[in-house]
């Protein structure tokens, strides 16, 4: 039997949600209501269901009614798709048990009411996704909430047989992604096992293993890229370095016995096509990179980056969500996952650019604390038991890492659904576990589910897996499903037997879900089968070393040996020549040209608070964030990096900072790269940090079918490798995204080549960081550093429509020297900060709204060009005008202005700063995403 | 002997750590409490001289926040929940959430929605401590105390003025979640129980406020 609850507001004027809602559908007498559907034995009797109506409703603001249909015309229902097991279920679950209700399964849905003719059309352009959801404008019936599903013997699949055109169609059938050389090694394995046909399952794990996601083929195919950045950051002999790429994060020393690991991951695929579950999961996903690195490491910080396509323009693929929808799904996204795990948010950022308007940059990333004796990776024993932690699976993600990778198509079956609760709840469990030695090693199950999961870490000995075991969301579901199913929030660990008793109490104490499914083995050999006969206890009771022998359903039992692919070799030449900068293609613009175009400049969101995403995240929790995301006593205003104090109470910090600016990468990916490269260590730098104390992530997303592509990505890498062997600064983490391009209607859409750098520091004391907000009136404001005087990628630029130029081609090994000099004259600060998008204006502009105080420019600041070029590798900083004379040459001093007690930004007797303008920067953002 | 407290733990807690290094920072000793545990009979909710009930997602705050984990106290642990409210008890963020829908202020209370219909992130709110504020703001009347701001259904409304007292006002034109009479904090009639929205245990270097810390801990102490 199934009853449904609705729960409404009491008093709709009174509700401060319906009212917002009202206004962003422009539906006035909109009333939306939330329900629960609800699974039980036996029908529910109405004291039951008054009981239920009591705890769903507090009585106050809402109440709750049982068992109204939906009226026809007035109302519209939004669900989950049938097959999807909503969050809440377990917790509707929980609650019956709490009532003495029997419950089976629970299942939630938003009620949009109204009188409106519109009501439907609404609803189905701005809060519904065709992907993931279903719409209602009757009463669904459902026979059950419970999804359904049926296990089917495994298909077999003769290869010895097929000619190349056979074998490619089974390579690509049922969206797999296996080429046609992939396809004949796969065959080359049936010969070499000996047998008669080979199973679906192992293809289907073959596809994910040899995916771009999980082989880095496109990366090893190009000259094995990553061997080169390894051996560059190695070469720094850098002693901080305690992991590096063999990880699911890299680890850097921190101090007193802990190390701060670092990873980035990008969700773009999924993110195109479920924007909300696909930033959910990739907060989710890189957390539990996190959790997994080492015997476990604690996430103490997060941060996130979006660049989507022009809000105003409509979705580049029919049926996908456009860029609006993506923004304001990845803000509520980033909030309930991020303040839902408790994890401090330390930076985030979201652009707007026409390249990704097809498929998003959706970057999440995270840092971890980790005990230095727990931080290398760990190693399963032969005889350790496989056990499978976290949510159930499910029929989701199916081909997630294969179809990510391929990049053209992506379907919602896709997509991963989320459900933060349950990270949270193996988050602390994973520490105790670890503290209590029960891990031998841990890894997350993400891309390619079980099949990556259990394949890599078995690869240290050998492991079977019984797929039979493995708990599902699902009444049932083939082999290869289980084992390629990427459901979200699952991690796995290897258990020593001895340990699994003391384990099991860790678990229940946390409310953990685990379960045993197979065993470590000193075999060698990568075995998956299906056989409900061996339970997990009769698992946990087996013999080290021991096989189970004639088990119900095969899947495959390959030896590692033959399950290694070797792309073949791609030839690569140089990229196209670009063009040179132009620094003299400025206009002149007279004071009112000037006060116009800062206008605009400060509105543009690269510029413009992001406020009103920012202030959603929780900035605060763990209580150790002592600067950023944002500064500012009189406006909020975003920081250049984060530090906090992990080790209290130790003073000892971590420094954390970004560099990622795409127009740039679209002109010239090497220069930009260098730009970034150098902004990225200097902010380190100029906050107080030592330059050996610095190391980096990277994270490349690149087009896999534009033009040059496969020039630009080795250009780029081999950039990066100069640049850290030049200033020691090694790249610890990362992770590669070659599918940047997307078939729409009207051709292909490629995001740029591009790399986004993460900066991660350490200090030792946080009192001696410089701060970024102007502190005395009087003190002169000064641009050091490089300039880059060229008006391309600069926002400025965008906005005066200049003719294309080329980038300014930064020289590395000044900056180095720079460096140096900044570090000598950084005591003479009283405050810095870096120069970003919309130049030296906007740096004025952000300073005077952070401090309420003014700035007087000076006559060498008038010029469009010395006020609105982006100086990227340079900064400005606070002096008093005494310390002028001693700023070391190399830092090739300029004033800008003198700070003044009165507030705004004055070019001779003009304020440039108006109401106007601050309304501009205030609201430019939050404007577009409305 | 150092005062101890009970931070209980459910589902999606997130806020433990801070809260039990505020704790130990002004001389008490805090341990976790696990509600499993408290569910199993092997720990109690009332053996120690304090309960925090700190913040988080309790249950993932699914059904409305702080339902589940506050129908499971007064359901299942109604008595060692009513011994507790005999001693000092503190209820932060989540914490709070829990205490109203478990009734420790009495009926006609709610948490609802922000009035910007989000969640509100501020590291520096400022808070007025009400006159005759209860054992945790004990000899704070008319001060202010500035902490962190982060949550998403944190407007206090109320139909009745039973079961409550207001301990804390946001300073007018600064409410961040639109609480009625901006109230940002409630005490219990007696004074021992105290709900609150935001974050006083956050607090970075160790020189932030516990002023409210060292109240609950000093009066179970003396």
């Amino acid at each position: 039997m199934i009853h449904k609850f609705s729960v409404r507001p009491k008093d709709e004027s009174a509700s401060a949600t319906l009212r917002h809602e009202r206004q962003a559908l422009g539906i006035p007498d909109l009333v939306v209501w939330r329900e629960y559907y609800v699974e039980t034995p036996q029908p529910l009797d109405e004291g039951d269901k008054k009981a239920v109506c009591s705890v769903l409703a507090d009585g106050v603001a809402t109440v709750a009614v049982a068992d109204e249909a939906l009226v026809p015309g007035e109302m519209v229902q939004v669900a989950h798709r049938r097959g999807i097991i909503d969050n809440e279920s377990d917790s509707i679950v929980t609650m019956c048990e709490l009532l003495g209700i029997e419950g089976v399964a629970g299942k939630a849905a938003l009620t949009y009411v109204s009188r409106s003719p519109e009501l439907q059309a609404v609803v189905e352009a701005r809060r519904f996704n065709s992907n993931i959801e279903e719409l209602h404008t009757v009463e669904p019936f459902y026979e059950t909430l419970l999804p359904r599903g049926t296990h089917e013997p495994p298909e077999r699949y003769d290869l010895s047989a097929l000619d190349d055109e056979a074998l490619a169609a089974v390579g690509t059938a049922g969206g797999r992604n296996l080429d046609p050389r992939q396809m004949r090694q796969i065959r080359a394995i049936q010969t070499e096992l000996g047998e008669d046909a080979v199973t679906d399952v192992l293809i289907e794990a073959l596809d994910a293993r040899w995916s771009d996601h999980c082989s880095h083929t496109t990366w090893k195919s190009r000259g094995d890229l990553l061997k080169r950045l390894v051996a560059a950051s190695e070469g720094t002999g850098n002693p901080n370095i305690v992991s590096m790429f063999h990880d699911n994060a890299g680890v850097w020393e921190l101090f007193d016995g802990w190390g701060i690991a670092i990873k980035g991951e990008t969700h773009n695929g999924p993110s195109a096509v479920s924007a909300y579950f696909g930033q959910l999961t990739k907060l989710g996903g890189v957390l539990r990179d996190i959790l997994g690195t080492g015997l476990g490491a604690d996430p103490i910080g997060c941060f996130e980056y979006t660049a989507t396509g022009v809000p105003e323009d409509p979705p580049a693929v029919p049926g996908r969500p456009g860029a609006r929808q993506i923004a304001t799904d990845t803000i509520r996204a980033i909030k309930e996952y991020g303040n839902t795990f408790g994890v401090p948010m330390t930076w985030s950022k979201m652009t707007f650019h026409r390249a990704y308007r097809a498929k998003p940059f959706a970057l999440g990333g995270s840092i971890g604390l980790v005990p230095l004796d727990k931080a290398q990776r760990g190693k399963p024993r032969s005889g350790d038991v496989v056990v499978l932690v976290g949510a159930l699976t499910g029929n989701e993600g199916i081909h997630g890492a294969s179809a990510s990778s391929a990049g053209a198509q992506m379907e919602g079956a896709a997509v991963q659904i989320g459900s933060p609760l349950e990270e949270v709840k193996f988050r602390k469990c994973i520490l105790d576990l670890r503290d209590a030695g029960c891990i031998s090693a841990i890894t997350d199950v993400g891309g390619a589910g079980l099949n990556s999961a259990v394949g890599e870490m078995g690869e240290a000995c050998g492991v079977w897996l019984n797929t039979a075991a493995v708990p599902l969301k699902t009444s049932g579901l083939p082999m290869w499903r289980i084992l390629l199913s990427e459901s979200q929030e699952r991690m796995l660990l290897a258990i020593p037997a001895a340990k699994l008793d003391e384990a099991a109490a860790i678990f229940r104490r946390h409310q953990v879900r685990h379960t045993s499914i197979g065993r470590f083995v000193d075999n060698d050999r990568y075995c998956v089968f299906f056989d409900e006969s061996l339970t997990p206890a009769r698992i946990e009771a087996m013999g080290a070393g021991e096989v189970p022998a004639d088990v119900a359903e095969p899947g495959f039992d390959v030896p590692y040996a033959l399950l290694v692919d070797s792309p073949e070799p791609v030839e690569v030449g140089e990229p196209p020549a670009t063009p040179p900068p132009a620094p003299d293609a400025w206009p002149d613009l007279d004071v009112d040209g000037i006060a116009r175009l800062l206008d605009a400049v400060v509105a543009d969101p690269e510029v413009a608070s992001q406020h009103a995403a920012d202030s959603q995240y929780d900035s605060t929790v763990q209580g150790h964030t002592v600067y950023g995301p944002a500064y500012g006593t009189r406006r909020p205003v975003r920081a250049s990096y984060w530090a906090g104090t992990p080790l209290y109470p130790s003073p000892a910090g971590v420094i954390l900072s970004t560099a990622f600016n795409p127009w740039l990468f679209e002109l010239d990916p090497v220069r930009a790269l260098r730009q970034s490269f150098l902004a990225a260590v200097g902010t380190q730098v100029l906050a107080g940090v030592e330059l050996a104390d610095v190391c980096l992530c990277d994270n490349f997303y690149t087009p896999d079918l534009a033009e040059h592509a496969d020039e630009w990505l080795v250009a780029m890498v081999d950039e990066l490798a100069s640049l850290v062997g030049l200033f020691g600064t090694p790249v610890i983490s990362g992770k590669d995204s070659s599918a940047g391009s997307t078939k729409t209607p009207d051709g292909i859409v490629s995001v740029p080549p591009a790399v986004f750098l993460t900066a991660l520091g350490k200090i030792d004391d946080v009192a001696r960081l410089v701060r970024e907000q102007w502190q005395r009136p009087g003190n002169l404001l000064v641009r050091v550093g490089p300039s880059s005087p060229s008006p391309a990628a600069t926002v400025a630029g965008r906005v005066l429509d200049l003719a294309p130029c080329g980038l300014d081609d930064a020289d590395a090994t000044a900056y180095s020297r720079y460096l140096q000099s900044l570090r000598e004259a950084r005591r003479s600060f009283v405050s810095a900060t870096t120069i970003g998008p919309g130049g030296v204006a906007a740096g004025a502009v952000v300073g005077a709204l952070a401090s309420g105080l003014g700035i007087d420019l000076s006559g060498d600041c008038t010029t469009a060009g010395a006020l609105f070029a982006e100086h990227r590798t340079g900064a400005l900083v606070e002096i008093d005008e005494r310390d002028l004379g001693g700023l070391p040459q190399e830092l090739e001093a300029r004033v800008v202005g003198r700070l003044t007690d009165v507030f705004g930004v004055r070019l001779g007797d003009r304020e440039l700063l108006t109401a106007e303008v601050e309304s501009s920067w205030r609201n430019g953002f939050a404007r577009r995403i409305a | 002997m150092k005062p101890t407290v009970n931070v209980l733990y459910f589902p999606g807690t997130n806020c433990q750590v801070e809260t039990m290094r505020a704790f130990r920072h002004v001389g008490a000793e805090p341990r976790l409490v696990f509600i499993e545990a408290v569910l199993d009979g092997d720990a109690r909710l009332d053996d120690a001289d304090v309960l925090c009930i700190p913040g988080g997602f309790s249950y993932g705050d699914h059904l409305g926040a702080g339902t589940i984990a506050g129908l499971l106290l007064r359901t299942r642990l109604r008595d060692q929940l009513a011994r507790c409210q005999t001693k000092p008890m503190l209820c932060i963020c989540n914490g709070f959430q829990i205490a109203v829908r478990a009734g420790l202020f009495g009926e006609g209370v709610t948490l609802v929605d922000n009035d910007i219909g989000t969640f509100h992130n501020r590291p520096d709110q400022v808070h007025v401590v009400e006159g005759d504020p209860g054992v945790w703001l004990n000899g704070l009347a008319g001060q202010t105390l500035t902490f962190p701001c982060a949550h998403g259904e944190g407007r206090f409304v109320f139909e009745r003025h039973e079961g409550w007292r207001p301990a804390l006002r946001y300073p007018r034109q600064a409410n961040p979640d639109g609480s009625t009479d901006d109230v940002a904090g409630i005490t219990s009639p007696d004074g021992l129980v105290l709900g609150l929205m935001n974050h006083p245990e956050r607090h970075p270097g160790g020189d932030g406020n516990l002023a409210l810390f060292e109240n609950g801990v000093r009066a179970v102490a003396a």
